[in-house]
């Protein structure tokens, strides 16, 4: 397909140029196939919820959903209150607890983001879930698993999605392997950077939701001083920086641009009165 | 607050007292309120010792010997093990989470949670998707949500890249 694509473009150039072979701009039109390549190789947003659609299905594959809905509808709101303060106010997010001791969160492209029962549990108030949401939220916005995939051993494959030659119905089962590959980006973790982007942008969007900021690295601390030998947290250590490390920036980030925001609520008496609550 | 600690101690979540405790990662003022222009009651070197009382956003209250007063929260590193009583909400003890050993212990936990093996072998489950779309929130209900909690929405700028 790209193959063809270049051919096209270069005769294209060519033939526009024939009558004055001494102006041909070579360069120029490398530049032009370049830009048409680029172009094809981003996967269009219903393509992107479709990918995480699948990635979401497997993840529920892996870990049941919290047969609590309360805590559901809880976490969708407060996801949802945070994802309209974003530049993706309209894909359908969806959010969910994870039935799972483990102590980690996930997000899948299109707006999917899951965190396990383990994380939640540890968590004081509503400005710390919703640090947490903001930081998984962050990683949709910049579609950091989609940038793993196109750089990942199965880039071909995400190429043809994006080039439309894989299409999402009909159950084309090279679909399914980049619906693995997907999957797989939680058991070896995206880049450092992205999940320093995802923090930095995720104190930004809680502060704009009207939460104190400070929610997430709060979590942070509390995980930080969880023994590191527990096994809940083995995934967590191996998929991201050290919590000092991500401490250490935040801090560095937050001070002073966020301290006008400090004072916001927290909300510790709405979060414990729905996570008190039988069903 | 009142309520929180009320409902807490209803349903007998504050199992124990212990003292939580972190150390100084900078060198720090304990300032008398939670507020950067509060006074200044003592500075505390880098690695020292104190008791933490509570936290407000990005202030942690702690007690120095006899001094009891508020410091930058992210100036602190909690001390592994003594985080038992912070950390464990409602759902903690609902749900059953497995807990951690105190004092630092090397004990890991009996219950094995989701591991690399299962995300790498993971099978679809729509039925369970379907399941979980229904208690996806309207924008509607989430601003109704945030009307509720007095969440305002505030502009503010996304911060400058840090380290690259």
């Amino acid at each position: 397909m790209r193959t063809l694509v270049l051919m096209m473009v270069l005769s294209l150039s060519v033939s526009a140029q024939a009558f004055d072979f001494g102006n041909f701009d070579l360069e120029k039109a490398v530049k032009t196939v370049q830009k048409i390549k680029k172009a094809n190789e981003d996967v269009s947003e219903p393509q992107e919820i479709e990918l995480g659609s699948g990635i979401a299905s497997n993840l529920l594959g892996a870990a049941p959903l919290l047969d609590n809905p309360e805590v559901q509808r809880y976490v969708n709101r407060v996801g949802r209150w945070i994802a309209l303060q974003t530049e993706r106010p309209d894909i359908p997010w969806q959010f969910g607890v994870l039935d799972d001791a483990d102590i980690n969160a996930f997000a899948a492209p299109g707006g999917y983001v899951f965190i396990t029962k383990g994380l939640l549990a540890r968590m004081n108030n509503e400005a710390e879930l919703a640090g947490v949401l903001a930081h998984e939220i962050s990683h949709v916005l910049r579609k950091h698993h989609l940038q793993a995939l196109k750089k990942g051993a199965r880039s071909e494959l995400f190429s043809d999605l994006a080039n439309d030659a894989i299409k999402t119905q009909g159950g084309d089962p090279r679909l399914t392997k980049l619906v693995s590959a997907g999957t797989e980006i939680y058991a070896r973790g995206l880049d450092k950077q992205d999940e320093f982007e995802s923090d930095r942008m995720g104190v930004v969007l809680a502060a704009r939701a009207g939460y104190d900021p400070y929610g997430l690295p709060a979590v942070l601390q509390t995980l930080q001083s969880i023994n590191p030998n527990d096994s809940n947290l083995a995934l967590m250590f191996k998929t991201h920086p050290s919590f000092d490390k991500r401490l250490q920036l935040l801090a560095d980030e937050m001070t002073p641009a966020l301290d006008a925001y400090e004072r916001q609520p927290d909300l510790d008496v709405r979060f414990a009165g729905v996570m008190a609550a039988r069903k | 607050m009142k309520r929180l600690i009320a409902a807490l101690l209803t349903l007998g979540f504050i199992a124990s007292a212990a003292a939580e405790e972190a150390i100084t990662l900078r060198s720090t003022e304990m300032k008398a309120k939670p507020y950067s222009d509060a006074q200044t009651l003592l500075t505390l070197p880098e690695r020292s010792k104190v008791e933490v009382l509570q936290r407000r956003a990005s202030w942690t209250q702690v007690k120095s010997g006899k001094t009891t007063g508020w410091v930058k929260m992210l100036s602190l590193q909690l001390v592994r093990g003594t985080t038992q009583r912070r950390a464990d909400n409602g759902l903690r003890s609902l749900f059953n989470v497995a807990q951690t050993g105190r004092g630092g212990s090397n004990v890991t936990t009996g219950v094995r949670g989701l591991s690399e093996e299962d995300l790498k072998n993971a099978k679809p489950n729509p039925q369970a998707l379907a399941e979980a779309q229904q208690f996806a929130a309207t924008k509607a209900e989430a601003k109704r949500f945030a009307m509720q909690g007095k969440l305002k929405a505030q502009q503010v700028d996304y911060l400058p890249g840090g380290e690259r």
